[in-house]
């Protein structure tokens, strides 16, 4: 027995010793910032100089911060492009899996966007929707239409940088779909097809699960990503937008710590903003666990 | 078993190595605190006959951002500097101009400052308080190379702070450049509409400034549209003159109360409006918003537009002819506009605070360096006799190169937000301001509501200053 146990603990002993570097990681570059920028949104740090811890005041404040507020709408209203997003990458991936001549092609195109930088798509997007001479509205123009000055309109802006962030994780979506749909078994539709459900039912009743899993994961994976929106927002809207119509939260968090010198405000934000992914996540979890039991 | 130990020794080996390398990460930039200890003779010896000084061993690094222009300018004055000072290597680190004050911030925050390094002036009460910048005084004035007198005095004193007071005190860094933000018109434009050329002394007053500008809003080509405006301002940057000219201000001389809820700031303000909505002297309200107006004055379709010392290199290569005028001035009668700037400063954190002084004199104060960058036409020489010199020479555009010189000396006055310990509450002003400008609601309206929302962030900043302030 005791020859077991000392097997048994020398290889736990090697166990440990190959998930160190990985795990050292994550205490150094990950837990220790967060429990930092929690004790730091307890305190007035400026960035520069001592931390004085004050309470909850950084909290109290926010709760009164109309900037706060409208950043956080912003972020919300900016998901929305999360569904439409999704539902075209699946016309887009059930298209490419029909096999139509140029597929690989067309895959290649669509996934040109993922792997561009991102800040190199905010300009060029930026120029795009330049009100007076960008390629959007000059495109308009061809059938008659007087585009309005995308980026510089309270109205217009987040739908604007909305669509280019569609546009920018369509590739992403529609591979993962594209592969899902190619290990369907086919018998499946055969099946189906001899009793005689028509496109649509096969579509609903067998791809649609099928593709599930993905479909949780990109979501999931989305409204993380969409909460911590910067990037485009600090390229395209440099100022946060007019009237601060696109200032998301991460943008604000940014403006206070680095702008304004308001670290532990700032820290308190991403307290927040880290809570709000936290319990949005914990709750898809909890969604997609009860409808795999009723189906 | 012998395998396992080699193993062990691997992987023990790998994970040291991703530590290290992920903590050099933030450190990069600031090898020299690393350094060893003997190397931190610094001595100051000046050897006469070679003309170069000696100051020991040193290892600088030097962050700083600019165009392409700028940065070869520097990294040559920089050279220069390295062979006037053997034993001293920079090295220089130049980041994209929009993400410079983060990556400072960031380099602060994770106490790796630069040794040498640009910081916008509204920073110095919350740099010199955190006790992030080096006090020069004493550098400044013992160096024999360089005469601080010979710099422009109103440069110098933004870098001036007593403890309370911007303006005065010891020094906490030196000019990198004065931007004085000038108002220049499109000659050719005014020949051939056939109206007389304004007045390099004079300024005009708003009512002649409108009229003129509405004279040379016209249809040349006959095709029903308009193709030439008299102007296109941007009001993050062209505000703060009217403002100022009508007798105005954003906040009162203590830098305590916010003040644009004055009359005659909301009057000021109106004027900017309604040259887009009432006047129709600009392109619509939706393109004067972005660059087109800077597109459309390159392509010689705009009367007046401002002109910054930046913008010379640019604008040698304009179609047309253009000249510098004062700007247009409201019930003052005085013509205003700000004038700003960019310091460089040492860390309080350098092993070589000596060297790293002589760097940033160097890099704002030498003769050398100095005709390297005006001759980039990037700034005006930060030494007064050279810019003299340098306004007086006919042969390079704009021909009134005096007027920067005006506006340094005599009419130029800082922005408001650098005033303070922060900007928040002069930005805010900005942010909200759209409404306004699109004519949906007044000034006078606009300035009543956004006063006491600026005064909270303006008491929330003094609030932090006075924090920081008894550390």
């Amino acid at each position: 027995m005791t020859t077991k146990s000392k097997l048994y603990r020398k290889e736990a002993y090697w166990g440990y010793l190959f998930i160190l570097p990985p795990v050292l990681g994550l205490l150094i570059f990950a837990l220790f910032p967060v429990i930092y920028s929690v004790y730091g949104s307890f305190t007035d740090w400026d960035g520069l100089g001592q931390m004085n811890f004050i309470g909850l005041d950084n909290y109290k404040e926010l709760f009164h911060d109309e900037l706060f507020y409208k950043a956080m709408r912003n972020t919300l209203y900016m998901m929305l492009g999360i569904p439409l997003g999704l539902l075209l990458a699946l016309m887009l991936a059930l298209g490419l899996n029909r096999g139509i001549p140029g597929t690989t092609a067309f895959r290649v195109v669509y996934y040109v966007p993922v792997i561009s930088s991102l800040a190199a798509i905010s300009i060029m997007w930026n120029l795009a929707y330049n009100g007076d001479f960008g390629l959007v509205n000059q495109f308009l123009d061809l059938f008659g239409i007087k585009g309005p000055n995308w980026l510089m309109d309270k109205s217009t802006v987040k739908p604007a940088i909305m669509l280019m962030m569609i546009w920018k994780g369509l590739g992403y979506t529609m591979l993962l779909y594209l592969a899902a749909l190619q290990s369907v078994p086919k018998d499946y539709y055969e099946a189906a097809e001899l009793d005689g459900a028509n496109a649509f039912s096969r579509l609903r009743h067998i791809t649609w699960p099928m593709v599930k899993p993905v479909t949780f994961f990109v979501v999931v994976t989305n409204i993380i990503g969409g909460s911590q929106v910067f990037t485009e927002i600090n390229i395209m809207t440099s100022t946060g937008g007019p009237e601060f119509s696109s200032a998301s939260v991460v943008f604000y968090v940014w403006q206070k710590a680095f702008g304004n010198l308001q670290m532990g405000y700032a820290s308190a934000m991403t307290v927040i903003l880290g809570l709000f992914i936290f319990i949005v996540t914990l709750v898809q979890f909890k969604l997609d666990r009860s409808s795999e039991i009723n189906e | 078993m012998k395998t396992k130990g080699w193993m062990t020794a691997l992987t023990l080996v790998v994970s040291a190595g991703l530590v290290l390398t992920g903590c050099g990460g933030g450190n990069k930039d600031n090898e020299e605190t690393k350094a060893p200890a003997e190397s931190t003779s610094t001595s100051t010896t000046t050897t006469g006959d070679a003309g170069k000084t000696d100051l020991g061993k040193a290892e600088l690094t030097f962050m700083f951002r600019g165009g392409p222009d700028e940065q070869t300018a520097y990294n040559k004055t920089v050279d220069q500097f390295e062979k006037d000072h053997p034993g001293v290597k920079v090295k220089v680190i130049s980041t994209a101009a929009d993400q410079y004050a983060t990556k400072l911030k960031a380099a602060i925050t994770g106490k790796s400052v630069p040794d040498v390094f640009y910081y916008d002036p509204g920073d110095l009460m919350a740099y010199a308080n955190g006790g992030v910048l080096l006090n020069l005084t004493q550098y400044v004035e013992n160096n024999k190379d360089i005469d601080i007198n010979k710099i422009w005095q109103k440069g110098v004193d933004l870098y001036r702070y007593d403890g309370a007071t911007v303006g005065q005190g010891d020094i906490y860094g030196l000019p990198k450049d004065l931007g004085p933000f000038s108002m220049g018109y499109n000659k050719t434009m005014f020949e051939k509409a056939g109206i007389a050329l304004p007045d390099k002394d004079k300024p005009y007053t708003w009512d002649e400034f409108m009229n003129v500008a509405q004279q040379l809003t016209k249809d040349n080509n006959g095709d029903g549209k308009l193709d030439q405006w008299g102007t296109g301002l941007n009001v993050t940057w062209n505000l703060q003159s009217l403002v100022w000219s009508n007798g105005a201000d954003w906040i009162d001389p203590t830098h305590t109360k916010v003040t644009v809820d004055d009359p005659k700031f909301a009057e000021a303000l109106q004027y900017f409006a309604d040259m887009q909505n009432k006047y129709h002297v600009t392109p619509s309200i939706a393109e004067a918003q972005t660059l087109d107006t800077y597109q459309r004055w390159m392509q010689g379709q705009i009367g007046f537009f401002p002109v910054g010392p930046w913008d010379m290199s640019t604008y040698e290569k304009l179609p047309f002819d253009y000249d510098l005028i004062p700007y247009p001035a409201g019930s003052t009668g005085q013509s205003a506009t700000w004038l700003g700037s960019l310091g460089i400063g040492v860390s309080s954190k350098t092993k070589y605070p000596e060297a790293a002084a002589a760097l940033t004199m160097y890099l704002t104060g030498s003769e050398e360096g100095m005709k390297l960058l005006s001759d980039a036409k990037v700034q005006i020489p930060n030494l007064t006799d050279m810019a003299t010199t340098w306004a007086a020479d006919a042969s390079s555009k704009p021909a009134n190169k005096e007027e920067f010189l005006q506006i340094v000396n005599e009419y130029g006055r800082p922005i408001p937000g650098i005033l303070t310990y922060n900007a928040e509450w002069y930005n805010l002003f900005f942010t909200d301001i759209q409404p306004v400008l699109d004519g949906k609601i007044t000034a006078a309206d606009y300035v009543k509501e956004e006063q006491p929302k600026m005064q909270k962030l303006l008491d929330k900043a003094i609030e932090s200053m006075n924090k920081s302030m008894n550390k």
